[in-house]
């Protein structure tokens, strides 16, 4: 306990360095097995957690590299974009990625079809969740593609002041 | 030899005749209680001093600030982040309202911003959770006038100033060469004492002797500390031949038990000062102390206190089950080893009072040393402790995992703590 593992500074957040160290010990708190990175099983073992749906998405994230776990850099870049300071394009991209399960830089019908299910989980049917879906593509795809772009996203969201509610003041 | 003052006479003599008053003060009202186990009571009397202090303290502070309309209390500060309390059915309200215009139904059924709220509490969950608030030191209500617990407060005045460096006047000049000299004469008593006893024939008179020089020594340390401790049920305490557990906030519970009763303690050997220590209190009586290698070996261990159990004529063993020092506020569930040795067990609660001084020791903040400078210039360790009722293997559940909870619930219950178990 106490050794302070030095942090690349090039890692692009916008933490100051009092801020990464408090997140570094919360990260090595949740790092149970000290393996240097947090997996699934580490964010679950946080009660809290367990009963919100969306967090293997966004766990997914948070993942850029794709290994399935969270390392420490990671996690600082993933949480710095729910930081005070970050601007208003980076928490919408961080939104539309919880929806664009293969990053492929639009929401599908499936896509956003399981996003939804995690949340509802059993208290809608499958066809009335379908219905939701294909309504909501319908109003938003502007462009007939059948499925949603970013630029089609941040128009419905980005003007709702996202930068108030995506915050987490460290 | 330098050229003395005319009055540096005068004044050596006064340091003497000062020192040798302060001597006799201490003897009379301080070592020969100790020795006996009776009180004067002067403690108590300090305590309720302070806490008057303390409400006047917090009164001037909240008054200054409403005058001055200054927040006092910083906003959400528990834990490393600010939480916003708002509830799931609130904030879908409120993102959507300030949306969309273009709805096509009054009440849309799902808007895409629906997430926000989700991600949002995930990543507070995170950045911050319930249990890991329990490895950090509690928060005060009202301020104790020692800058270390200051957390909260931010309006603070002249006068408070003041009463504030009176404060650490008085407790750095007076209270902190009183409690080491104290502390002092405490350990170098326990170690001659015992290795003295050490050298008695065994039987009845030596234990006699070991108990009484123990229990003296403790006694000491407690006052070294300025402890004022109520116990409770004290018909409950520990028999010979059982387990006493305990919750575990620092090595000062040791102390506060032991001065109550006479245990085995139980823990590694340590170098140093400790080393000498153990090695003294085990010539007095049969302590159980692991070596460093032993220690990994649970079933070496196991043996070992379980062979010292069973001797019905040896004492009550002392163990700590939670395996860390826990911030005193909750108590975290405790590691089954001690339970499975199949003897009678005593749990014991021990809550500590953190407005005079707060015993939690954060050992990943701070050193032995500074731990226990900072446990001498507090006001005082004022805490409780509970006997409850001992609990033997046919009283609980024999499943795995059943019994420590069976008592670790008893024992939060006695403290009405929270009862948080681990995942």
């Amino acid at each position: 306990m106490g050794n302070e593992a030095s942090y690349p500074t090039e890692m692009c957040s916008h933490f100051n360095h009092d801020e990464i160290k408090r997140l570094s010990k919360r990260f090595k708190k949740l790092d149970l097995d000290c393996s240097g990175s947090l997996s699934v099983d580490e964010f679950l073992s946080l009660p809290e957690l367990r009963q919100n749906p969306l967090v293997q998405r966004v766990i997914d994230v948070f993942d850029t590299d794709g290994n399935g776990e969270v390392d420490f850099e990671e996690f600082v870049v993933g949480t710095s974009q729910f930081s005070v300071r970050g601007d208003e394009e980076q928490k919408l991209r961080f939104a539309f990625s919880i929806y664009d399960m293969d990053k492929d830089g639009y929401i599908s019908n499936g896509e956003l079809f399981q996003v939804l299910k995690m949340m509802v989980r059993n208290n809608l049917q499958d066809w009335q969740l379908q219905q939701i879906v294909d309504k909501t593509i319908i109003i938003l795809d502007r462009d007939g593609d059948g499925r949603i772009s970013f630029e089609e996203f941040s128009a419905v969201v980005g003007n709702l002041e996202v930068h108030k509610k995506l915050v987490v003041t460290v | 030899m330098f050229l003395l003052l005319p009055f540096d006479s005068l004044i050596v003599n006064l340091l003497g005749i000062s020192l040798t008053v302060l001597f006799t003060l201490l003897l009379v009202f301080i070592i020969v209680p100790a020795i006996f186990g009776v009180s004067f009571g002067i403690r108590k009397l300090y305590m309720k001093t302070l806490l008057k202090i303390f409400a006047w303290a917090t009164l001037r502070m909240e008054r200054g600030a409403k005058e001055k309309n200054h927040q006092l209390y910083k906003p959400y500060t528990n834990g490393i982040i600010a939480k916003d309390p708002t509830s799931l059915e609130e904030e879908i309200k409120e993102i959507r309202r300030s949306g969309s215009s273009k709805a096509l139904d009054n009440t849309p059924e799902f808007e895409l911003s629906d997430i926000f709220y989700f991600c949002r509490k995930g990543m507070e969950t995170i950045m911050d959770d319930e249990v890991t608030k329990r490895f950090s030191a509690e928060e005060l209500e009202s301020w104790n006038l020692l800058s270390r617990t200051n957390y909260n407060f931010q309006y603070i005045s002249l006068r408070l100033t003041v009463l504030w460096g009176l404060g650490v006047l008085i407790r750095y000049c007076f209270l902190l060469p009183l409690r080491i000299a104290l502390a002092f004469t405490g350990i170098s008593l326990l170690v001659v004492g015992t290795t003295v006893v050490g050298y008695l024939p065994n039987g009845r008179f030596k234990e006699f002797l070991s108990k009484h020089v123990h229990l003296m020594c403790y006694r000491i340390c407690v006052r070294a500390l300025t402890a004022i401790i109520t116990y409770h049920d004290r018909e409950n305490r520990p028999r010979n031949g059982g387990i006493c557990v305990a919750n575990h906030t620092s090595p000062i519970d040791v102390i506060i038990l032991a001065s109550d009763g006479y245990y085995a303690m139980v823990g590694q050997v340590h170098g140093g000062l400790m080393g000498v220590i153990q090695r003294a209190m085990v010539k007095a009586c049969p302590h159980v102390w692991f070596e460093r290698s032993e220690v990994k070996d649970r079933h070496l261990v196991a043996k070992r206190l379980t062979e010292h159990v069973q001797d019905k004529s040896k004492l009550p063993i002392l163990i700590f089950p939670e395996g860390t020092c826990i911030n005193n506020t909750s108590v975290m569930m405790f590691k089954k080893g001690s339970f499975e040795i199949g003897a009678t067990v005593y749990p014991v609660a021990i809550k500590y009072d953190p407005q005079f001084g707060d015993a939690f020791w954060n050992s990943s903040k701070y050193g032995m040393v500074t731990y226990l400078l900072r446990m001498m210039t507090s006001w005082a360790i004022v805490c409780s402790v509970w006997y409850l009722p001992p609990m033997t293997r046919e009283g609980w559940w024999s499943e795995e995992g059943e019994g420590e909870g069976h008592v670790q619930r008893g024992a939060a219950e006695a403290v009405q703590q929270d009862d948080r178990w681990e995942p």
